[in-house]
């Protein structure tokens, strides 16, 4: 675990008479694009979505590993993976890129832009603000001290800004990409690793081998010092637990490597405790066939959130959600350094992807302000409470 | 929908008929082999279920050179050595084999007839590999496959049809000259569509589509019901005319400030409050003994 450093300098004035010393400011280990947890005091790096970073307490830890379960057609789930090694990308943090379906570069080819002026665009729009204008809609005439306050957000985000934003239409710039650090993984062109000891299928553990090598070669458990000081290792695996990673358990109920993802899981968490790496993967949940397998697979994580996205369902047509595009629910969140993790304040979750930002809101009801449906209920409700007088139905108790 | 599937097939894309056995989507397979032809590509037919007469019977016979059909039935696993192609070939070696052996000029379409008879003889994982491997190998352009979902079980169907870049779902209507298609094409940006159709083939392997009627056009319809004036039939009067909307900003409100009192007290500060305050005469700032009462 990547543990604060602290050093306190002991300071006496002579001729102090009070017993109380001041210290120094500690001194913590600074990595761009991390901060320490208010919480327990973690060292936490953002997942990319602001939002995101809210509901599952503030970032992810370093030494942690996020969950992510795709939704039916891996489009908002692949979108949420883009905007992790987006912001490695952004932080100048080091990455791994693990996938089966499509190569690692034509997933990197596909990074949303960032916004990295959106601070400055934010001053100069509050400069150019005209309150001396009567045509201005905007322009309150009684309650004209209230006119410069900020709007009430709906979407969660927190006070302070961790995290950048990206514009999903555009892809990031060349020049970024050639200046990140980047390691990827292809299934189809590794070659298979056979080694009979182990359980776990030749995919799996060519996938280990590749994260543990590079872990220890560029010095991020510590054993070797780093070059250019320390840094986060960004680890995104893709639709880990499908065909594609040799893996049957999305096509079988008691499949023959229904424990393969689960050793995976617990020595990749290992090779997480001990070095400065995050990781997020994405597992296609819908398809598989165990619940049991799914329930082993959200608790060897330490963050799991799941995706239910509405397209190809009848929930696209519900006009209770027609301003979303699908629903979030968060399984699982971290216990780190303490007994129990932080409970946010509502589990009903929508997501909504626009074109510059990834939002989670809180999902509300519209009022039922129908006068019909309470009297029909209160009509059935008379005539299930006086079953004796059938006919009569405007009983008034 | 699915005359656009059908007219441009992506490169690396893999599109599913999946069909039962109350519809056979064999007709909606020979009209994709048939767009296929049109488009003057090389196209090879792994024949594990039909002979090369039922699959070929009102193809264009100018593009008869272009057809290359793969002999599987009626021996499709090879017992009687009558076929040219088995089951048990159904690898992405054997198949990258075969289609280089006739030397193409580019990227062929592979059609398989069946799926479900190579998921019957193959492990599903590696059956799925070898197509995902085809996919990205670079000699097979497109994948055809038709896949007869009610024999087998729902997790190997789910997952040949999450590999699929295209599902195309055929069902049964009352009507007997036509059929349900359903289509959900998955772009490469993420996109998903999904749209239902009817269809029938006729007997030159010429597809007709008709659109269905959707079901957004109910709620569309709830809602414009929905939206009824409320100001409607009333005997007074919510709305006002222009003059009398002239007349009611004319009037000056009690306690009103000026424009330029109220730009000086107006700040632009970003969002917080602040707590002036001036100090009266009888406040006591006395900071070495906050209270004169106590004698500490």
């Amino acid at each position: 675990m990547a543990a604060p450093v602290r050093g306190m300098a002991v300071s006496s004035s002579i001729g102090n008479t009070t017993s109380f010393q001041k210290k120094t400011r500690s001194k913590l280990v600074f990595i761009p694009g991390t901060r320490p947890s208010v919480q327990n005091g973690q060292l936490l790096v953002s997942s990319g979505v602001s939002s995101l970073d809210y509901v599952i307490g503030g970032g992810l830890a370093v030494g942690t590993l996020l969950l992510v379960e795709e939704d039916r057609y891996d489009s908002y789930s692949r979108m949420l993976l883009k905007y992790f090694l987006a912001e490695g990308i952004v932080c100048g943090h080091e990455l791994f890129l693990a996938s089966a379906r499509d190569h690692p570069d034509q997933i990197m080819q596909e990074l949303p832009s960032p916004i990295l002026d959106d601070v400055a665009s934010m001053k100069m729009s509050e400069g150019q603000s005209q309150p001396n204008d009567p045509d201005n809609p905007d322009t309150m005439k009684i309650a004209w001290r209230y006119q410069n306050q900020p709007r009430v957000q709906t979407a969660l985000a927190s006070s302070s800004r961790f995290g950048h934003y990206y514009d999903a239409s555009k892809t990031m710039d060349p020049e970024l990409l050639q200046a990140a650090k980047y390691h990827s993984f292809y299934q189809l062109q590794e070659t298979p690793v056979t080694t009979g000891l182990s359980s776990l299928p030749s995919p799996y553990l060519a996938l280990l081998k590749s994260i543990q090598t590079l872990i220890q070669k560029e010095g991020f458990d510590g054993s070797t010092p780093q070059l250019r000081g320390r840094n986060v290792l960004r680890v995104g695996l893709h639709s880990l637990g499908s065909v594609l990673w040799g893996d049957d358990v999305c096509c079988k109920d008691n499949s023959a490597h229904c424990h393969a993802l689960s050793t995976f899981l617990y020595a990749l968490r290992g090779l997480l405790r001990t070095s400065l790496s995050v990781a997020m993967m994405t597992v296609p949940s819908h398809l598989i066939q165990s619940r049991a397998v799914m329930g082993r697979i959200i608790r060897l994580s330490d963050t799991a959130i799941a995706l239910e996205s509405f397209r190809g369902s009848e929930k696209e047509t519900n006009p209770l959600y027609k301003d979303y595009h699908g629903l979030l629910y968060v399984r699982q969140i971290p216990r780190l350094n303490c007994l129990t993790s932080e409970v946010p304040d509502t589990k009903d979750l929508a997501f909504k992807l626009k074109r510059k930002q990834f939002t989670i809101e809180r999902l509300h009801l519209p009022p039922d302000l129908s006068e019909t449906v309470s009297r029909v209920s209160k009509a059935d409700l008379a005539a299930g409470c006086a079953s004796t007088a059938t006919g009569n139905k405007h009983l008034h108790f | 929908m699915l005359l656009e599937v059908l007219q441009a097939a992506e490169a690396g894309g893999f599109i599913l008929i999946q069909d039962s056995v109350q519809c056979c989507g064999r007709g909606i397979l020979r009209c994709c082999i048939n767009a296929a032809l049109k488009r003057d590509e090389d196209v090879h037919v792994l024949g594990f279920e039909s002979p090369e007469t039922e699959v070929c019977a009102g193809l264009d016979s100018s593009f008869a050179q272009k057809l290359h059909f793969h002999k599987g039935f009626p021996d499709p696993l090879g017992w009687r050595g009558k076929s040219s192609f088995t089951v048990q070939q159904f690898t992405s070696q054997h198949i990258t084999q075969l289609i280089r052996d006739s030397q193409p000029a580019k990227a062929s379409v592979l059609v398989v007839d069946s799926l479900s008879l190579v998921l019957r003889h193959h492990d599903p994982v590696i059956v799925c590999q070898s197509l995902q491997e085809l996919r990205k190998g670079g000699v097979v352009k497109t994948i055809i496959g038709l896949l007869h979902s009610d024999l087998h079980l729902q997790g190997i169907v789910g997952i040949v049809c999450h590999l699929a870049s295209t599902v195309i779902s055929v069902a049964p209507t009352n009507n007997e000259r036509h059929a349900v298609a359903t289509t959900t094409r998955r772009t490469k940006s993420g996109k998903v569509m999904q749209e239902e159709e009817y269809f029938s083939v006729s007997e030159d392997a010429t597809l007709s589509v008709q659109s269905k009627p959707r079901q957004h056009d109910r709620v569309e319809k709830e809602q414009d019901s929905a939206e009824v004036d409320p100001a409607s039939n009333l005997t007074f009067n919510l709305r006002l005319s222009e003059e009398e909307r002239r007349a009611k900003e004319k009037v000056a409100l009690p306690f009103v400030f000026s424009q330029e009192k109220k730009s000086a007290l107006l700040r632009p500060t970003p969002g917080s409050g602040r707590i002036m305050y001036e100090p009266d005469a009888n406040d006591d700032f006395d900071e070495e003994d906050p209270d004169d009462d106590l004698d500490v």
